[in-house]
């Protein structure tokens, strides 16, 4: 086994000031038929800038409210979230989000859709279309500027919204399960692409996903999340070094402690509270 | 398309063409009745000579043209203003909707005691029977706009103008244009329909000239030509929908 001793994070060292993600006493209500009802409860968890950390857990369990809390779509929350110490009250170019369906618009072609990311930045006209061309390079869809999204298979456009997210070149990039409707082959393509972006990249990333094997092959750290309410279980470390092999042993021996935890949660509410509510094992 | 596609469309009209020459060859009612479509199409040569078709035609159209622009106007701006607010939608939709379930050729008789039976009257049931389908595709098509695409504006902090002209506008287009089109082929029956009831001049009213004539070769011409120019603006309106929103079919 070759376990690189280097934490992942050192690589990103220069980047140290940015995209640094600080969440701490997060609650989150809906109110359903009258009834407030909580979905995210006494969430702490901090990000390092250029981290890749993952978040798992059953449906239901918030993940992907938390994303929208995050990413600034929704501003009612109480508790704190700070991206490099400014609290989000709503969305910014800081950060970028992709959601599980590409919503690229279906009237716009590949190279428009990107555009469209920097209408509202300084930009000048002149540098919009090399950096959109950039982009579109660094996911591998040089070729199809001109095509319109449904001319592009699942995997394609999936990559083309990670251009777009990545356009603008945000701190924070937020990935909403956004391989969750891909098949199980281009899921692996899509996500070598994924780590060799990131790499690329080193902005950082937090990546909602139900996949425990994909959370735990990109994820420096992969949160497990618990539901009803949604919280924090626990945090694992995953302490191997990018690009990562596949078949590590490391990542099978992870996977099979967490999917243990997931599948042995009782259903009951009740017998939850006698498990750790967080756990931070660095 | 391919290229059998024309020719095979062309079928169902020859058939029944051959059915009609068959129908009027069997003797089983008086050629004056049923006309053979041969003497129709002499009819209507002679009636295009003359000018005479010509100038109903172009009567008709104008009416069209004309009824239709305001009516496809005012169904825009209202569909939007009730799309786009709640309380606009609250105070006019049920009344809208109710008016709307009223055949517009029932609105013959009352616009008729308002406006005569000249020109503001079939311009006027234009206008009537093109607003109604307008605006309720436009109604549609804006609430129909998926708050997803929103969430994405917000995302990228897309300004309000281009929020209309690069997202809005162009996901309402397809039903808007569906609408205008429906309108358009829709506006032209009622039209025709209206003339035949109260008009001096246009398609409707020459064929009901010639029902009071007795000169069913007239009639049945105005059923061809009316027909023809039906089938025409849809195949045009068409025509622009596809190229509109040519994306869809790249």
């Amino acid at each position: 086994m070759f376990v690189d001793p280097r934490p992942p994070s050192v690589a990103s060292a220069d980047h140290a000031a940015r995209g640094a993600l600080t969440i701490a006493d997060l609650d989150k209500s809906f109110t359903i038929g009258g009834e407030p009802r909580r979905v995210l409860d006494n969430i702490n968890l901090s990000v390092k800038a250029g981290e890749f950390v993952s978040i798992v857990g059953a449906s239901g369990c918030g993940k992907s409210t938390l994303l929208r809390l995050i990413v600034g779509l929704d501003a009612d929350y109480s508790g704190e979230i700070r991206l490099d110490g400014n609290r989000i009250a709503s969305t910014s170019l800081d950060r970028g989000i992709v959601f599980q369906d590409h919503r690229l618009f279906p009237w716009m072609t590949l190279a428009q859709n990107i555009e469209l990311a920097l209408l509202n930045t300084d930009t000048p006209k002149e540098r919009r279309a090399q950096i959109v061309a950039d982009h579109i390079a660094l996911v591998n869809l040089k070729g199809f500027e001109q095509a319109y999204p449904h001319q592009l298979s699942g995997g394609m456009a999936q990559r083309a919204a990670i251009a777009r997210a990545l356009v603008t070149e945000p701190k924070l990039l937020l990935l909403d399960e956004p391989l969750g409707a891909l098949d199980a082959l281009t899921r692996v393509h899509v996500q070598n692409e994924l780590q060799r972006i990131w790499m690329a990249q080193r902005s950082t990333v937090l990546m909602v996903t139900h996949d425990v094997e994909e959370a735990l092959y990109l994820g420096d750290r992969v949160v497990i999340m618990a539901p009803d309410p949604g919280r924090i279980r626990r945090i694992v470390d995953v302490d191997l070094a990018h690009p990562r092999d596949r078949g590590a042993p490391l990542l099978h021996r992870l996977k099979d402690e967490i999917l243990a935890e997931l599948t042995a949660a009782p259903a009951d509410p009740a017998n939850l509270v006698r498990l750790p509510g967080r756990e931070d094992r660095r | 398309m391919t290229a059998r596609a024309p020719l095979a469309a062309l079928t169902a009209p020859l058939a029944l063409l051959a059915l009609w020459q068959l129908a009027a060859l069997s003797g089983v009612f008086p050629t004056q009745v049923l006309v053979p479509p041969a003497d129709v199409a002499e009819t209507l040569w002679s009636l295009a000579r003359s000018g005479e078709l010509e100038r109903h035609i172009g009567e008709s159209l104008f009416r069209l043209g004309l009824g239709y622009l305001i009516g496809a106007v005012a169904g825009l701006a209202f569909g939007a203003c009730i799309a786009l607010s709640r309380l606009a939608e609250a105070a006019l939709a049920p009344a809208f909707l109710a008016v709307w379930q009223v055949p517009v050729i029932a609105f013959v008789p009352v616009l008729v005691i308002f406006l005569g039976i000249d020109e503001p009257f079939k311009i006027a049931i234009v206008a009537l029977a093109t607003f109604f389908p307008v605006a309720l595709a436009t109604f549609d098509g804006i609430r129909g706009v998926p708050k997803a695409w929103f969430e994405v504006a917000r995302v990228y902090r897309t300004r309000i103008p281009d929020l209309i002209l690069r997202i809005l506008v162009p996901a309402t287009v397809p039903a808007v244009l569906t609408g205008m089109r429906v309108a358009l082929t829709r506006s032209w029956v009622v039209l025709v329909a209206a003339e035949l009831l109260a008009a001096d001049s246009g398609i409707g009213q020459m064929m009901e000239m010639g029902r009071q004539m007795f000169r069913i070769d007239v009639v049945l011409a105005g059923v061809v030509v009316s027909g023809v120019i039906g089938f025409a603006l849809d195949r045009g309106a068409k025509a622009i929908e596809h190229r509109a929103t040519r994306w869809k079919y790249a």
